[in-house]
Protein backbone atom coordinates (compact mmCIF):
# COMPACT_ATOMS: atom_id res chain seq x y z
CA UNK A 1 0.00 0.00 0.00
CA UNK A 2 1.41 3.35 -0.91
CA UNK A 3 0.54 6.75 -2.25
CA UNK A 4 2.41 9.77 -3.50
CA UNK A 5 2.44 13.28 -2.17
CA UNK A 6 1.81 16.42 -4.15
CA UNK A 7 3.44 15.36 -7.41
CA UNK A 8 2.32 12.70 -9.76
CA UNK A 9 3.88 9.32 -9.16
CA UNK A 10 5.50 8.88 -12.55
CA UNK A 11 6.93 12.37 -12.56
CA UNK A 12 8.42 11.87 -9.12
CA UNK A 13 10.00 8.63 -10.11
CA UNK A 14 11.62 10.22 -13.17
CA UNK A 15 12.89 13.12 -11.09
CA UNK A 16 14.41 10.70 -8.65
CA UNK A 17 16.12 8.72 -11.39
CA UNK A 18 17.71 11.86 -12.79
CA UNK A 19 19.16 12.92 -9.46
CA UNK A 20 22.71 11.92 -10.41
CA UNK A 21 24.36 12.63 -7.11
CA UNK A 22 21.95 10.62 -5.10
CA UNK A 23 22.89 7.30 -3.63
CA UNK A 24 21.30 5.03 -1.17
CA UNK A 25 23.91 3.89 1.28
CA UNK A 26 21.53 1.53 2.96
CA UNK A 27 20.90 -0.63 -0.06
CA UNK A 28 24.08 -1.92 -1.62
CA UNK A 29 23.60 -4.01 -4.73
CA UNK A 30 22.24 -7.43 -3.97
CA UNK A 31 21.65 -6.72 -0.31
CA UNK A 32 18.29 -7.22 1.30
CA UNK A 33 16.91 -4.04 2.79
CA UNK A 34 17.46 -3.96 6.53
CA UNK A 35 19.32 -7.22 6.64
CA UNK A 36 21.34 -5.86 9.54
CA UNK A 37 18.14 -5.77 11.63
CA UNK A 38 17.14 -8.87 13.60
CA UNK A 39 15.35 -11.13 11.13
CA UNK A 40 12.80 -12.84 13.40
CA UNK A 41 10.75 -9.70 14.00
CA UNK A 42 11.86 -7.61 11.02
CA UNK A 43 8.98 -6.08 9.10
CA UNK A 44 9.01 -4.58 5.63
CA UNK A 45 6.91 -1.86 4.06
CA UNK A 46 7.43 -1.29 0.35
CA UNK A 47 6.10 0.57 -2.65
CA UNK A 48 7.29 2.51 -5.72
CA UNK A 49 10.68 0.94 -5.43
CA UNK A 50 11.19 2.14 -1.88
CA UNK A 51 11.39 -0.06 1.18
CA UNK A 52 11.34 0.56 4.90
CA UNK A 53 12.59 -2.34 7.00
CA UNK A 54 12.04 -2.00 10.71
CA UNK A 55 12.00 -3.77 14.03
CA UNK A 56 9.98 -2.68 17.04
CA UNK A 57 11.35 -2.64 20.57
CA UNK A 58 8.58 -5.11 21.43
CA UNK A 59 6.91 -7.52 19.01
CA UNK A 60 4.03 -8.10 18.80
CA UNK A 61 3.51 -4.45 19.57
CA UNK A 62 1.91 -4.37 23.02
CA UNK A 63 -1.35 -2.60 23.71
CA UNK A 64 -1.03 0.66 25.58
CA UNK A 65 2.75 0.74 25.92
CA UNK A 66 5.23 3.05 24.30
CA UNK A 67 7.56 1.42 21.85
CA UNK A 68 10.39 2.45 19.54
CA UNK A 69 11.40 1.46 16.03
CA UNK A 70 14.77 0.91 14.41
CA UNK A 71 14.45 1.44 10.68
CA UNK A 72 16.41 1.16 7.47
CA UNK A 73 15.21 3.00 4.38
CA UNK A 74 16.13 1.70 0.94
CA UNK A 75 15.30 3.10 -2.48
CA UNK A 76 15.50 2.07 -6.11
CA UNK A 77 18.92 2.25 -7.78
CA UNK A 78 19.87 5.80 -8.58
CA UNK A 79 17.01 7.32 -6.65
CA UNK A 80 17.48 10.10 -4.16
CA UNK A 81 18.12 9.04 -0.62
CA UNK A 82 15.40 9.90 1.82
CA UNK A 83 16.40 13.15 3.48
CA UNK A 84 13.80 12.92 6.17
CA UNK A 85 11.48 10.26 7.49
CA UNK A 86 8.24 11.05 9.25
CA UNK A 87 6.41 8.31 11.12
CA UNK A 88 2.79 8.30 12.21
CA UNK A 89 0.06 5.71 12.71
CA UNK A 90 -3.69 5.56 12.60
CA UNK A 91 -6.65 3.23 13.00
CA UNK A 92 -8.57 3.57 9.73
CA UNK A 93 -11.65 1.81 11.10
CA UNK A 94 -11.85 4.22 14.01
CA UNK A 95 -10.67 7.23 12.03
CA UNK A 96 -8.21 8.36 14.63
CA UNK A 97 -4.47 8.37 15.08
CA UNK A 98 -2.11 8.05 17.98
CA UNK A 99 -2.23 10.30 21.02
CA UNK A 100 1.55 10.71 20.84
CA UNK A 101 3.85 12.14 18.20
CA UNK A 102 6.78 9.97 17.24
CA UNK A 103 10.19 11.57 17.13
CA UNK A 104 12.62 10.34 14.48
CA UNK A 105 16.39 10.45 14.70
CA UNK A 106 18.50 10.15 11.53
CA UNK A 107 21.41 7.88 12.31
CA UNK A 108 23.00 8.14 8.89
CA UNK A 109 23.39 5.64 6.10
CA UNK A 110 19.65 5.26 5.66
CA UNK A 111 19.16 4.23 9.28
CA UNK A 112 16.64 5.90 11.56
CA UNK A 113 15.38 5.48 15.11
CA UNK A 114 11.85 6.46 16.17
CA UNK A 115 10.52 6.86 19.69
CA UNK A 116 7.29 7.80 21.38
CA UNK A 117 4.82 5.61 19.50
CA UNK A 118 1.92 4.03 21.36
CA UNK A 119 -1.12 2.10 20.18
CA UNK A 120 -3.78 2.80 22.80
CA UNK A 121 -6.50 0.55 21.42
CA UNK A 122 -6.63 -3.03 20.26
CA UNK A 123 -7.30 -3.55 16.58
CA UNK A 124 -5.82 -2.79 13.18
CA UNK A 125 -3.30 0.02 13.13
CA UNK A 126 -1.54 1.39 10.08
CA UNK A 127 2.04 2.55 10.44
CA UNK A 128 2.71 5.42 8.05
CA UNK A 129 6.17 6.21 6.73
CA UNK A 130 6.56 9.43 4.78
CA UNK A 131 9.88 9.56 2.93
CA UNK A 132 10.88 13.04 1.83
CA UNK A 133 13.56 13.83 -0.71
CA UNK A 134 13.62 17.26 -2.30
CA UNK A 135 10.10 17.90 -3.48
CA UNK A 136 9.23 14.25 -3.53
CA UNK A 137 7.24 12.46 -0.89
CA UNK A 138 6.64 8.76 -0.94
CA UNK A 139 4.24 7.25 1.56
CA UNK A 140 4.58 3.64 2.61
CA UNK A 141 2.27 1.93 5.06
CA UNK A 142 2.34 -1.25 7.05
CA UNK A 143 -0.55 -2.84 8.93
CA UNK A 144 -0.11 -3.95 12.52
CA UNK A 145 -2.75 -5.83 14.49
CA UNK A 146 -2.68 -5.12 18.22
CA UNK A 147 -4.39 -7.42 20.69
CA UNK B 1 -1.58 -8.52 27.98
CA UNK B 2 -1.32 -11.90 26.40
CA UNK B 3 -1.56 -15.50 27.40
CA UNK B 4 0.69 -18.26 26.28
CA UNK B 5 0.00 -21.23 24.09
CA UNK B 6 -0.11 -23.54 27.10
CA UNK B 7 -2.78 -21.48 28.74
CA UNK B 8 -4.65 -21.28 25.48
CA UNK B 9 -4.57 -25.02 25.02
CA UNK B 10 -5.71 -25.65 28.57
CA UNK B 11 -8.52 -23.20 28.16
CA UNK B 12 -9.55 -24.63 24.86
CA UNK B 13 -9.77 -28.06 26.43
CA UNK B 14 -11.78 -26.83 29.33
CA UNK B 15 -14.13 -24.92 27.14
CA UNK B 16 -14.57 -27.82 24.75
CA UNK B 17 -15.73 -29.88 27.68
CA UNK B 18 -18.07 -27.13 28.74
CA UNK B 19 -19.36 -26.76 25.21
CA UNK B 20 -20.16 -30.45 24.89
CA UNK B 21 -22.15 -30.35 28.10
CA UNK B 22 -24.06 -27.41 26.74
CA UNK B 23 -25.55 -29.44 23.93
CA UNK B 24 -27.72 -31.31 26.43
CA UNK B 25 -29.48 -28.17 27.43
CA UNK B 26 -32.33 -26.38 25.81
CA UNK B 27 -30.74 -22.98 26.39
CA UNK B 28 -28.04 -22.32 23.79
CA UNK B 29 -24.51 -21.41 24.82
CA UNK B 30 -24.99 -22.62 28.34
CA UNK B 31 -23.89 -25.87 29.97
CA UNK B 32 -25.18 -27.86 32.90
CA UNK B 33 -22.88 -26.12 35.34
CA UNK B 34 -24.41 -22.73 34.64
CA UNK B 35 -21.51 -21.45 32.57
CA UNK B 36 -21.78 -19.77 29.21
CA UNK B 37 -19.76 -21.44 26.46
CA UNK B 38 -17.44 -18.54 25.75
CA UNK B 39 -15.77 -18.64 22.37
CA UNK B 40 -11.99 -18.69 22.08
CA UNK B 41 -12.01 -15.00 21.18
CA UNK B 42 -14.24 -14.19 24.13
CA UNK B 43 -11.90 -16.12 26.41
CA UNK B 44 -8.93 -14.22 25.07
CA UNK B 45 -10.68 -10.95 25.75
CA UNK B 46 -11.75 -12.02 29.24
CA UNK B 47 -8.25 -13.15 30.21
CA UNK B 48 -6.83 -9.83 29.03
CA UNK B 49 -8.54 -8.18 32.01
CA UNK B 50 -6.21 -9.84 34.47
CA UNK B 51 -4.45 -11.09 36.39
CA UNK B 52 -5.12 -8.92 39.38
CA UNK B 53 -3.28 -7.45 41.14
CA UNK B 54 -0.81 -6.56 38.40
CA UNK B 55 2.91 -6.17 38.93
CA UNK B 56 3.61 -3.44 41.49
CA UNK B 57 4.01 0.05 40.12
CA UNK B 58 5.59 3.20 41.56
CA UNK B 59 4.63 6.82 41.36
CA UNK B 60 6.68 8.14 38.41
CA UNK B 61 9.53 10.50 39.16
CA UNK B 62 9.11 10.00 42.90
CA UNK B 63 12.17 8.66 44.69
CA UNK B 64 10.08 8.31 47.86
CA UNK B 65 7.49 6.03 46.27
CA UNK B 66 7.07 2.70 48.05
CA UNK B 67 9.13 3.82 51.08
CA UNK B 68 7.19 3.04 54.29
CA UNK B 69 8.28 6.26 56.00
CA UNK B 70 7.10 8.32 53.03
CA UNK B 71 3.79 6.43 52.89
CA UNK B 72 3.32 7.12 56.62
CA UNK B 73 4.02 10.82 56.16
CA UNK B 74 1.72 10.86 53.14
CA UNK B 75 -1.09 9.28 55.15
CA UNK B 76 -0.66 11.86 57.91
CA UNK B 77 -0.74 14.68 55.37
CA UNK B 78 -3.70 13.18 53.51
CA UNK B 79 -5.96 13.53 56.56
CA UNK B 80 -4.51 16.85 57.79
CA UNK B 81 -7.00 19.72 57.44
CA UNK B 82 -4.43 22.28 58.61
CA UNK B 83 -2.72 21.98 55.24
CA UNK B 84 -5.59 23.95 53.72
CA UNK B 85 -5.57 27.73 53.86
CA UNK B 86 -8.58 27.83 56.17
CA UNK B 87 -7.62 24.67 58.10
CA UNK B 88 -10.96 23.16 57.14
CA UNK B 89 -10.24 20.78 54.25
CA UNK B 90 -7.99 17.81 53.74
CA UNK B 91 -7.47 15.47 50.80
CA UNK B 92 -9.80 13.09 52.63
CA UNK B 93 -12.59 15.68 52.59
CA UNK B 94 -13.23 14.73 48.96
CA UNK B 95 -11.49 11.35 48.83
CA UNK B 96 -13.41 9.57 51.58
CA UNK B 97 -12.11 6.07 52.33
CA UNK B 98 -15.63 4.83 53.12
CA UNK B 99 -16.71 5.88 49.61
CA UNK B 100 -13.83 4.19 47.82
CA UNK B 101 -11.92 7.47 48.03
CA UNK B 102 -14.65 9.47 46.30
CA UNK B 103 -17.22 11.80 47.87
CA UNK B 104 -20.52 10.60 46.44
CA UNK B 105 -21.26 14.06 45.03
CA UNK B 106 -21.83 14.73 41.33
CA UNK B 107 -19.25 17.52 41.50
CA UNK B 108 -16.62 18.04 44.15
CA UNK B 109 -16.96 20.71 46.80
CA UNK B 110 -13.86 22.38 48.21
CA UNK B 111 -13.74 25.96 49.38
CA UNK B 112 -16.15 26.49 46.48
CA UNK B 113 -18.15 24.25 44.13
CA UNK B 114 -16.03 22.60 41.45
CA UNK B 115 -16.84 21.43 37.93
CA UNK B 116 -15.81 17.81 38.01
CA UNK B 117 -16.55 14.59 39.82
CA UNK B 118 -14.05 13.37 42.43
CA UNK B 119 -12.25 10.32 41.02
CA UNK B 120 -11.40 7.34 43.19
CA UNK B 121 -7.79 6.96 44.27
CA UNK B 122 -7.85 3.18 44.22
CA UNK B 123 -5.19 1.83 41.84
CA UNK B 124 -4.23 5.34 40.70
CA UNK B 125 -0.61 4.25 40.64
CA UNK B 126 -1.46 2.09 37.63
CA UNK B 127 -2.76 5.05 35.64
CA UNK B 128 -0.82 7.03 33.05
CA UNK B 129 -2.38 10.48 33.46
CA UNK B 130 -4.12 12.11 36.41
CA UNK B 131 -7.25 14.21 36.58
CA UNK B 132 -10.18 13.90 34.21
CA UNK B 133 -8.17 15.97 31.72
CA UNK B 134 -4.84 14.30 32.37
CA UNK B 135 -3.17 17.56 33.34
CA UNK B 136 -0.69 15.76 35.60
CA UNK B 137 1.75 13.03 34.68
CA UNK B 138 2.44 11.67 38.17
CA UNK B 139 0.64 11.22 41.46
CA UNK B 140 2.93 13.69 43.19
CA UNK B 141 2.43 16.41 40.62
CA UNK B 142 -1.33 15.79 40.72
CA UNK B 143 -1.27 16.28 44.51
CA UNK B 144 0.09 19.82 44.15
CA UNK B 145 -2.86 21.21 42.20
CA UNK B 146 -5.64 20.75 44.80
CA UNK B 147 -3.31 21.97 47.54
CA UNK B 148 -2.78 25.29 45.78
CA UNK B 149 -6.14 25.70 44.00
CA UNK B 150 -8.12 28.55 45.62
CA UNK B 151 -11.34 26.60 45.19
CA UNK B 152 -10.01 23.40 46.73
CA UNK B 153 -7.58 23.58 49.64
CA UNK B 154 -6.44 27.15 49.01
CA UNK B 155 -3.05 26.54 50.55
CA UNK B 156 0.37 27.85 49.57
CA UNK B 157 3.88 26.49 49.65
CA UNK B 158 4.73 28.80 52.53
CA UNK B 159 1.65 27.83 54.54
CA UNK B 160 2.31 24.17 53.93
CA UNK B 161 5.95 24.40 54.98
CA UNK B 162 5.01 26.31 58.13
CA UNK B 163 2.28 23.83 59.03
CA UNK B 164 4.55 20.82 58.65
CA UNK B 165 7.51 22.56 60.25
CA UNK B 166 5.66 23.60 63.39
CA UNK B 167 3.89 20.32 64.09
CA UNK B 168 6.20 18.03 66.04
CA UNK B 169 4.91 14.78 64.50
CA UNK B 170 4.69 16.04 60.93
CA UNK B 171 8.08 17.70 61.20
CA UNK B 172 9.60 14.52 62.60
CA UNK B 173 8.13 12.35 59.85
CA UNK B 174 9.19 14.84 57.20
CA UNK B 175 12.73 14.79 58.60
CA UNK B 176 12.77 11.00 58.60
CA UNK B 177 11.88 10.88 54.95
CA UNK B 178 13.79 13.80 53.49
CA UNK B 179 16.66 14.20 55.98
CA UNK B 180 15.92 17.88 56.11
CA UNK B 181 13.55 20.20 57.93
CA UNK B 182 10.35 21.45 56.37
CA UNK B 183 11.58 24.91 55.66
CA UNK B 184 9.50 27.97 54.86
CA UNK B 185 12.64 29.52 53.38
CA UNK B 186 12.65 26.74 50.79
CA UNK B 187 8.91 26.38 50.61
CA UNK B 188 8.81 25.15 47.01
CA UNK B 189 11.00 22.20 47.89
CA UNK B 190 8.85 21.46 50.94
CA UNK B 191 5.73 21.63 48.77
CA UNK B 192 7.14 19.17 46.26
CA UNK B 193 8.45 16.88 48.99
CA UNK B 194 5.06 16.86 50.71
CA UNK B 195 3.43 16.09 47.37
CA UNK B 196 5.83 13.19 46.89
CA UNK B 197 4.84 11.82 50.30
CA UNK B 198 1.20 12.14 49.25
CA UNK B 199 2.09 10.39 46.00
CA UNK B 200 3.75 7.59 47.94
CA UNK B 201 0.63 7.18 50.08
CA UNK B 202 -1.92 7.30 47.27
CA UNK B 203 0.32 5.03 45.23
CA UNK B 204 0.01 2.43 47.97
CA UNK B 205 -3.77 2.19 47.49
CA UNK B 206 -4.21 -0.90 45.37
CA UNK B 207 -7.56 -2.62 45.77
CA UNK B 208 -8.03 -6.32 46.26
CA UNK B 209 -9.55 -8.96 44.09
CA UNK B 210 -13.11 -8.98 42.84
CA UNK B 211 -15.60 -11.69 41.95
CA UNK B 212 -14.62 -11.12 38.32
CA UNK B 213 -10.97 -11.81 39.13
CA UNK B 214 -11.91 -15.12 40.73
CA UNK B 215 -13.96 -16.04 37.66
CA UNK B 216 -11.26 -14.93 35.24
CA UNK B 217 -8.55 -16.95 36.99
CA UNK B 218 -10.82 -19.99 37.26
CA UNK B 219 -11.50 -19.76 33.55
CA UNK B 220 -7.78 -19.62 32.86
CA UNK B 221 -7.02 -22.75 34.87
CA UNK B 222 -10.12 -24.60 33.68
CA UNK B 223 -11.73 -24.86 37.12
CA UNK B 224 -15.34 -25.52 36.16
CA UNK B 225 -16.71 -25.47 39.68
CA UNK B 226 -15.14 -22.11 40.43
CA UNK B 227 -16.22 -20.73 37.08
CA UNK B 228 -19.81 -21.74 37.81
CA UNK B 229 -19.85 -19.60 40.97
CA UNK B 230 -19.88 -16.47 38.82
CA UNK B 231 -23.50 -15.37 38.35
CA UNK B 232 -25.01 -16.09 34.96
CA UNK B 233 -26.28 -12.53 34.64
CA UNK B 234 -22.70 -11.28 35.11
CA UNK B 235 -21.48 -13.78 32.52
CA UNK B 236 -24.02 -12.52 30.03
CA UNK B 237 -23.03 -8.96 30.83
CA UNK B 238 -19.37 -9.86 30.40
CA UNK B 239 -20.14 -11.38 27.01
CA UNK B 240 -21.76 -8.11 25.99
CA UNK B 241 -18.82 -6.14 27.41
CA UNK B 242 -16.20 -7.95 25.34
CA UNK B 243 -18.49 -8.66 22.39
CA UNK B 244 -21.26 -6.63 20.91
CA UNK B 245 -20.77 -3.76 23.31
CA UNK B 246 -17.07 -3.41 22.41
CA UNK B 247 -16.65 -1.75 25.80
CA UNK B 248 -13.16 -3.21 26.12
CA UNK B 249 -11.93 -1.10 23.21
CA UNK B 250 -11.52 1.71 25.72
CA UNK B 251 -11.98 -0.14 29.03
CA UNK B 252 -9.07 -2.48 28.34
CA UNK B 253 -6.72 -4.59 30.38
CA UNK B 254 -6.61 -5.37 34.10
CA UNK B 255 -7.51 -1.77 34.95
CA UNK B 256 -10.51 -1.81 32.59
CA UNK B 257 -9.12 1.40 31.10
CA UNK B 258 -6.68 2.14 28.30
CA UNK B 259 -5.49 5.13 30.30
CA UNK B 260 -6.33 7.55 27.53
CA UNK B 261 -9.19 9.92 26.71
CA UNK B 262 -12.41 9.87 24.78
CA UNK B 263 -15.55 11.74 23.91
CA UNK B 264 -18.64 9.93 25.17
CA UNK B 265 -21.28 12.18 23.69
CA UNK B 266 -22.26 13.81 26.96
CA UNK B 267 -22.83 17.54 27.31
CA UNK B 268 -19.66 19.14 28.63
CA UNK B 269 -20.94 22.50 29.74
CA UNK B 270 -19.55 23.00 33.23
CA UNK B 271 -22.16 25.73 33.72
CA UNK B 272 -24.42 27.63 31.32
CA UNK B 273 -22.31 29.05 28.55
CA UNK B 274 -19.04 27.64 29.88
CA UNK B 275 -17.50 24.60 28.23
CA UNK B 276 -15.09 22.23 29.94
CA UNK B 277 -12.36 21.69 27.31
CA UNK B 278 -11.35 18.37 28.85
CA UNK B 279 -8.17 16.83 27.48
CA UNK B 280 -7.49 19.84 25.28
CA UNK B 281 -7.08 22.01 28.36
CA UNK B 282 -5.34 19.20 30.20
CA UNK B 283 -2.48 19.03 27.73
CA UNK B 284 -2.13 22.82 27.82
CA UNK B 285 -2.03 22.73 31.63
CA UNK B 286 0.49 19.90 31.56
CA UNK B 287 2.80 21.86 29.29
CA UNK B 288 2.50 24.94 31.49
CA UNK B 289 3.15 23.06 34.72
CA UNK B 290 6.53 23.43 36.43
CA UNK B 291 6.04 20.05 38.12
CA UNK B 292 6.03 17.53 35.27
CA UNK B 293 8.31 14.54 34.74
CA UNK B 294 10.35 16.75 32.41
CA UNK B 295 11.06 19.24 35.19
CA UNK B 296 13.96 19.39 37.59
CA UNK B 297 11.53 18.51 40.39
CA UNK B 298 11.20 15.01 39.03
CA UNK B 299 13.50 12.36 40.47
CA UNK B 300 13.48 10.41 37.22
CA UNK B 301 15.88 11.26 34.43
CA UNK B 302 15.38 8.11 32.37
CA UNK B 303 13.67 8.54 29.05
CA UNK B 304 11.30 5.63 29.63
CA UNK B 305 9.63 7.50 32.50
CA UNK B 306 9.49 10.79 30.65
CA UNK B 307 8.47 9.53 27.24
CA UNK B 308 4.69 10.02 27.63
CA UNK B 309 5.13 13.65 28.64
CA UNK B 310 7.70 14.39 25.95
CA UNK B 311 5.63 12.87 23.14
CA UNK B 312 2.02 13.63 24.09
CA UNK B 313 0.22 15.19 21.15
CA UNK B 314 -2.41 17.94 21.33
CA UNK B 315 -5.10 17.49 18.70
CA UNK B 316 -8.39 19.25 17.90
CA UNK B 317 -10.32 16.13 18.84
CA UNK B 318 -9.04 16.43 22.42
CA UNK B 319 -11.66 19.11 22.99
CA UNK B 320 -14.37 17.53 25.12
CA UNK B 321 -12.42 14.34 25.71
CA UNK B 322 -12.14 13.05 29.26
CA UNK B 323 -10.16 10.24 30.78
CA UNK B 324 -11.43 6.69 30.35
CA UNK B 325 -11.93 5.77 34.00
CA UNK B 326 -10.96 2.44 35.44
CA UNK B 327 -14.01 0.27 36.08
CA UNK B 328 -12.50 -1.46 39.09
CA UNK B 329 -14.77 -0.77 42.09
CA UNK B 330 -17.06 1.17 39.78
CA UNK B 331 -20.18 0.17 41.70
CA UNK B 332 -18.76 2.01 44.72
CA UNK B 333 -18.01 5.31 42.99
CA UNK B 334 -21.37 6.77 41.91
CA UNK B 335 -22.24 9.21 40.46
CA UNK B 336 -20.51 8.83 37.12
CA UNK B 337 -18.79 10.57 34.22
CA UNK B 338 -16.47 13.57 34.43
CA UNK B 339 -19.06 15.79 36.06
CA UNK B 340 -21.22 13.22 37.81
CA UNK B 341 -24.17 13.83 35.52
CA UNK B 342 -25.24 10.17 35.55
CA UNK B 343 -26.40 8.98 38.95
CA UNK B 344 -26.18 5.21 38.60
CA UNK B 345 -24.64 2.42 36.59
CA UNK B 346 -28.08 1.83 35.12
CA UNK B 347 -28.04 5.38 33.77
CA UNK B 348 -24.53 4.92 32.39
CA UNK B 349 -25.53 1.77 30.52
CA UNK B 350 -28.68 3.49 29.28
CA UNK B 351 -26.51 6.34 27.96
CA UNK B 352 -24.41 3.99 25.85
CA UNK B 353 -27.50 2.06 24.80
CA UNK B 354 -29.25 5.12 23.41
CA UNK B 355 -26.20 7.17 22.50
CA UNK B 356 -26.92 10.25 20.44
CA UNK B 357 -24.28 10.29 17.72
CA UNK B 358 -25.13 13.90 16.96
CA UNK B 359 -23.56 14.83 20.25
CA UNK B 360 -20.21 13.29 19.48
CA UNK B 361 -17.69 15.93 18.58
CA UNK B 362 -14.54 13.90 18.20
CA UNK B 363 -13.38 15.13 14.81
CA UNK B 364 -14.79 12.25 12.81
CA UNK B 365 -13.65 9.52 15.16
CA UNK B 366 -15.85 6.45 14.83
CA UNK B 367 -15.76 4.27 17.90
CA UNK B 368 -19.03 4.67 19.73
CA UNK B 369 -22.43 3.63 18.45
CA UNK B 370 -25.68 3.09 20.32
CA UNK B 371 -25.86 -0.43 21.73
CA UNK B 372 -29.66 -0.71 21.61
CA UNK B 373 -29.72 -3.04 24.60
CA UNK B 374 -32.85 -4.84 25.73
CA UNK B 375 -33.84 -4.29 29.37
CA UNK B 376 -32.38 -7.68 30.28
CA UNK B 377 -29.13 -6.98 28.45
CA UNK B 378 -28.80 -3.64 30.22
CA UNK B 379 -29.39 -5.36 33.56
CA UNK B 380 -26.83 -8.02 32.67
CA UNK B 381 -24.22 -5.39 31.86
CA UNK B 382 -24.85 -3.70 35.20
CA UNK B 383 -24.65 -7.09 36.94
CA UNK B 384 -21.24 -7.63 35.35
CA UNK B 385 -19.99 -4.18 36.34
CA UNK B 386 -20.98 -4.86 39.93
CA UNK B 387 -18.65 -7.85 40.03
CA UNK B 388 -15.63 -5.61 39.46
CA UNK B 389 -15.59 -4.41 43.07
CA UNK B 390 -13.19 -5.46 45.77
CA UNK B 391 -15.45 -6.03 48.82
CA UNK B 392 -12.86 -4.14 50.85
CA UNK B 393 -12.84 -1.05 48.63
CA UNK B 394 -15.14 0.86 50.98
CA UNK B 395 -13.64 -0.49 54.19
CA UNK B 396 -10.10 0.84 54.02
CA UNK B 397 -8.76 1.52 57.49
CA UNK B 398 -6.25 4.20 58.25
CA UNK B 399 -3.06 2.67 59.55
CA UNK B 400 -2.23 3.65 63.12
CA UNK B 401 1.12 5.34 62.91
CA UNK B 402 3.54 4.91 65.76
CA UNK B 403 4.73 8.15 67.31
CA UNK B 404 7.63 9.57 65.38
CA UNK B 405 10.86 10.10 67.24
CA UNK B 406 14.15 10.94 65.65
CA UNK B 407 17.56 11.28 67.14
CA UNK B 408 18.81 13.21 64.19
CA UNK B 409 19.51 16.88 64.82
CA UNK B 410 18.69 19.21 61.96
CA UNK B 411 22.14 20.79 62.12
CA UNK B 412 23.71 17.46 61.28
CA UNK B 413 21.34 16.51 58.49
CA UNK B 414 22.41 16.02 54.92
CA UNK B 415 21.42 18.67 52.45
CA UNK B 416 17.72 19.02 51.52
CA UNK B 417 16.47 16.57 48.99
CA UNK B 418 19.01 13.93 49.85
CA UNK B 419 17.36 10.57 49.74
CA UNK B 420 17.31 8.59 52.94
CA UNK B 421 19.08 5.23 52.85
Amino acid sequence: MNSFGPLHAARNTLLALFTLAATLAASPAGAECGEQLPAPTRQLASGDGYQVAFVASAWPVPLGQHFSLDLVVCGPPGAAAAETLRIDADMPAHRHGMNYRASVQDRGGGRFHAEGLMFHMAGRWRLIFDLHSGTQTVRLTHEVVVQ
Amino acid sequence: MSWGATGAAALSGALLALASAATALAQPNRNAAGVLAFTAEEQRQILSHGPWPPAPARDAGNAQASRPAAIALGQALFFETRLSGKANTSCASCHLPARAFTDGRPRALGQAPLERNTPSLWNAVHERWYGWDGAADSLWSQAIRPLLDEREMASSATHLAATIGTDAQLACRYRQVFHADADAADAQRTLVNAAKALGAFTGSLVSGRSAFDAFRDALQRGDRRAVARYPLAAQRGLRLFVGRGQCQVCHAGPMFSNGEFGDTGLPFFSRPGVVDPGRHGGIAALRASPYTLLSDWSDASDEATRIKTRHVLAQPRNFGEFKVPSLRNVADTAPYMHDGQLASLTEVVAHYSTLNLERLHADGEQILKPLHLSPREAADLVAFLRTLSDPGATHWQRRTLPACATRERPGHLPSPGTQAP
